[in-house]
Parts: C-alpha cells; sequence; structure tokens
C-alpha cells in the first residue's frame, strides 16, 4: 500500500457566510496525477491554499506529505511546490535571478542552488534567456519559469492551479509534455486543478467539484463508463447541472 | 536567514534596476535644499547664528532615509498585487522572516540613498563632520531606516492596492516630515504638534543626525534636543514594534482569496 501524498478529512472554509468549501473528504496518493476538476467557484483554488497552508481551514483537516496542516505548515510547505493561477515571478529581475531568489526562500545552498538552477533552466528551454528580464518572456515560457520555481527544492507533492489559463494551444502542449517529463523522472504527485475537461483525461484519478462539495471521484474511464457517456464532459454536465468552459476560452 | 539575505539583495536589485527611482530619490533632496532652503533661509534672515542651509542638512538627510525605506517597504503592497508576495508565503519561512527580510531591505536601500546624498550634500553646504559625528549620523540613519522600513511593511500589510498610497503621502509621510524638525525645529509648535512629533520615528531620527552633524550649535539651540540613548530607544523600538505586528499582519492572506473568490462566484 502506497502512503497517501494528500489527506482530507472534513476539510471546509468559510468566507464569512460564504460556503467555499463544504467537507471535503479526499485522498491522493503518493505518486499520482490527480485531477481537480470544477467550474470558477467551485472551490478549487480554495482547496489548493487550504492545502498549501495559506489559508487556515474553518473545519477538518488534512495531512500534506505526512504533516497536518494546522500545525505544522513549515513542513508542509518544505515538501509541496506551488504553481499559481497567476505568475509569481518578480518582472523586474531575470529568470536567473527570480530561481536564485526562490532557492534562497527555500534555504538552498548556493553551490546546490547554481547547479539546479542550471539544469532546470536548459531543462525548461530557458537556458539562453537566462539573463532577459521576465517581462521579455512570452506568456508560455513565464509559465514555465513558474514551473522551474516550483520544483527547484524537489517538492513531493506539486499543486498546478489552472497552470494553462492564457496559454496558446503550442505553449499548452509543451506545458504538459513538460509536466509528463517531469513525472516521468521523478514520481512526482501532482495535484492539477482545471475547469477545461480534456486537460483532466491523462489524469490518474479525477475528482469533480462542484459548489464547494465533491461530486464525484475516480478514474476518468470509471467515471464516463458509469454516466454512460463517451467524455468527461457529459460526466461533468450529468453531475454538476452545469456546462464547463470552452476549450480556448481563458 | 538565507530566506532573509535573498529578499534584501532582491530588494536591492530592484531599487538599482529602477534607475528613475534611484536618480530621483538622490535629487530630491536638493530640490528643497535650493527652493525650500532658499524661502526659510529669506525668513531665518539676519537674525541666526546659523546658515540655514547648514541647519537644513541633518533633516534632508532624515528626509531622504524615510522617503527611501519607507517607498521600499510599500513596495510590499506591489509584491502583493504582482504576486511576488505570494512566493514568499508559499515558501517554507515564518510570515515575521518575510517581514523581517523586508524591512531590512528597505533599510540597505535607504541608507544607500542618504550615503550618496550625504557624499554631495555635506561638502555643498559645508558641513564636515567628526570622525564620531560621521559614526553617529551612520547610526542615525541605519536606526532610521530600521523604523520607517517595519513602519512601511505593517502599512504595506495593511493596505489593498496601491491606491491608498496618495492617503499615505498625504496624512503619513508629510506629516511625519513637516513634525520632525527636518525644517525648522519643533519646539516652538504648540502643544498638540509638540506631543504628536515625539510619536513621530522621523523626529528622533532627525534629532539624532543634529546630534551628529550640528553638534557645534548646540548652545545655540540649533543641535540635537533630545539625549542621544533616548534617540536610539525610540527608533529601536519603533521598528522592534513595527516588526512585531508585520508578520501576523502579512498572514492575513485570508482577506485577499476571499475578495477573489467572490469576483469568481
Amino acid at each position: 500500500m502506497t502512503a497517501a501524498a494528500i489527506d482530507a478529512r472534513g476539510l471546509g472554509k468559510d468566507f464569512g457566510s460564504v460556503r467555499a468549501l463544504d467537507r471535503l473528504d479526499l485522498e491522493v496518493r503518493e505518486g499520482e496525477f490527480f485531477g481537480f476538476l470544477g467550474p470558477n467557484g467551485a472551490g478549487k483554488t480554495t482547496t489548493v491554499h487550504l492545502l498549501a497552508t495559506l489559508l487556515a481551514p474553518s473545519r477538518g483537516s488534512a495531512r500534506v506529505a505526512g504533516h497536518d496542516i494546522r500545525v505544522d505548515g513549515l513542513a508542509v510547505r518544505r515538501n509541496i511546490g506551488l504553481v499559481f493561477q497567476e505568475t509569481t515571478l518578480d518582472r523586474d529581475l531575470t529568470v536567473e535571478e527570480n530561481l536564485r531568489f526562490a532557492a534562497r526562500l527555500w534555504n538552498l545552498p548556493e553551490h546546490q542552488a547554481a547547479a539546479r538552477i542550471e539544469a532546470a533552466l536548459r531543462r525548461f528551454g530557458l537556458f539562453e534567456r537566462r539573463r532577459d528580464s521576465v517581462r521579455s518572456l512570452s506568456g508560455g515560457m513565464r509559465r514555465a519559469a513558474d514551473i522551474a520555481r516550483g520544483i527547484l527544492h524537489e517538492p513531493r507533492i506539486l499543486f498546478l492551479d489552472e497552470p494553462t489559463a492564457g496559454l496558446d494551444p503550442r505553449a499548452r502542449r509543451s506545458l504538459w509534455e513538460l509536466i509528463r517529463s517531469l513525472r516521468a523522472s521523478s514520481g512526482l504527485t501532482v495535484f492539477l486543478t482545471t475547469h477545461y475537461v480534456e486537460e483532466a483525461e491523462p489524469c490518474d484519478r479525477v475528482a469533480v467539484m462542484d459548489r464547494g462539495r465533491l461530486a464525484a471521484l475516480d478514474t476518468p474511464a470509471a467515471l464516463k463508463r458509469v454516466a454512460g457517456v463517451a467524455s468527461l464532459e457529459e460526466v461533468f454536465l450529468a453531475r454538476t447541472g452545469h456546462e464547463l468552459a470552452q476549450t480556448g476560452a481563458s | 536567514m538565507r530566506a532573509v539575505y535573498g529578499i534584501v539583495v532582491r530588494e536591492f536589485v530592484r531599487f538599482l534596476r529602477q534607475r528613475g527611482r534611484a536618480l530621483s530619490s538622490v535629487a530630491r533632496p536638493f530640490v528643497w535644499l535650493i527652493f525650500a532652503g532658499a524661502g526659510f533661509a529669506a525668513v531665518f534672515a539676519g537674525r541666526s547664528e546659523i546658515d540655514y542651509r547648514v541647519y537644513m542638512a541633518p533633516g534632508l538627510l532624515g528626509m531622504v532615509v524615510m522617503f527611501g525605506s519607507l517607498l521600499a517597504a510599500l513596495s510590499t503592497v506591489i509584491d502583493r498585487d504582482a504576486g511576488v508576495l505570494r512566493m514568499m508565503l508559499v515558501a517554507p519561512i515564518r510570515r515575521g522572516t518575510v517581514a523581517l527580510g523586508k524591512t531590512l531591505g528597505a533599510t540597505l536601500v535607504g541608507t544607500a540613498q542618504a550615503l550618496v546624498v550625504a557624499a554631495i550634500l555635506l561638502p555643498v553646504v559645508g558641513l564636515a563632520p567628526t570622525p564620531g559625528g560621521a559614526l553617529l549620523a551612520l547610526a542615525a540613519i541605519v536606526l532610521t531606516g530600521l523604523a520607517l522600513g517595519a513602519l512601511g511593511v505593517v502599512l504595506a500589510a495593511g493596505m489593498r492596492s496601491i491606491e491608498n498610497f496618495a492617503g499615505v503621502m498625504n496624512f503619513v509621510v508629510f506629516p511625519m516630515l513637516f513634525l520632525s524638525g527636518a525644517l525648522y525645529p519643533v519646539r516652538h509648535l504648540g502643544p498638540v504638534l509638540h506631543v504628536l512629533a515625539h510619536l513621530n520615528p522621523l523626529a528622533y531620527g532627525v534629532d539624532l543626525l543634529k546630534h551628529a552633524l550640528l553638534a557645534r550649535w548646540v548652545d545655540s539651540g540649533y543641535g540635537g534636543e533630545l539625549p542621544i540613548p533616548l534617540d536610539c530607544a525610540a527608533l529601536a523600538l519603533f521598528a522592534l514594534a513595527g516588526l512585531a505586528a508585520a508578520g501576523p499582519l502579512l498572514a492575513r492572506e485570508g482577506r485577499v482569496a476571499r475578495a477573489a473568490f467572490r469576483e469568481q462566484r
């Protein structure tokens, strides 16, 4: 039996009277590619922020990489990488300076950081652009730099919060290629949130979220079989009663 | 502590890269020296033992540190808008470490500006501090930078966006400047303003700078007025109180997430 990378029990969050996340029970296995699917406002980002200890839960709890999010935020954050919907890079710094800044925040010794930064820059096709300011990069390259920043400290779990938002199809494809190769080489657990159904197709398992509640959880194939339909899109419609964003919209 | 170092380095690199900001911060005190200096010198003319421009020099240095450190610390708001603050908050470091890094970075930026300005300003007005005076001035600059840097992080942590920036300039920066003794001695102000001046970190910084640079004019009433240890203690207290408050305030990322959530719905 593999240990759970993420184990949420009755996890919930209210913002005032708005119930952003009701009571989530969820187990994500070590090394799993986990899809977290739902329309805007379903509570996806809230869940990610709770699991990453950026928000305190209103009820319930969760263990991430074996650490309780309520009591050991530092240990949780040491073991996760998080790529936000919007870039977190400093546009005034170069790509390399941003990565060096991140390496220091994660307390990597300088020589180790230098080696990892160079490896990441090469892997993500950013080596030639390392001395350019982030401002001058295309959206796809910026996102690649964001992910490079997110995995520099070799986290066990990588959260990707709608990583393809605002990317053109070519940049999307290379992003998926990148994630595939990362998973193949490191056994990284990936927790992907998306409102694009086809992005969840390659996941090992998919949770369908609707208005702060878990509406379905299974492999993409099983979800389709149970619903008797050909696409996850239809599963989604059947489970939540409303449509997802069209591909290409952002 | 590597994280603190990283935040400080980033702050300084950003400052050096923003040429316009660096140049205008160095030029600003000279604009004041020329225009405000000429005006006040005319008012003070004929009844003083000290050239008004000399009297103004410590205040101008204090002003440079204030603008330098406070504005650098206020850039935390821009960090929040641009998302960079999140990179710091998701790192395995405490909120207090982020606040400390931002405060020290702001102090470094303010100190560097003040040293560059001092190197030009002091010869221009004909002030040659003693070695002891120069050391005390450096201490005053660093302590003022720490106090105002910490204050800036607190203000930034409480602000939602840079739209509140004008408010900070009008209700924090300018009152602080005018109640600091940088332009005229505060003891001549009424009792209410005099009390307010004692709540003003910049007043202690400027007083310390006067001790350092205007020691010769103490007897004619233009030097520092408060005891040096009191100035130092007050500045240190402002810095520590600011740092203590800033950490928890920065952690209130929830407010921002909540706003974003409302927009989504």
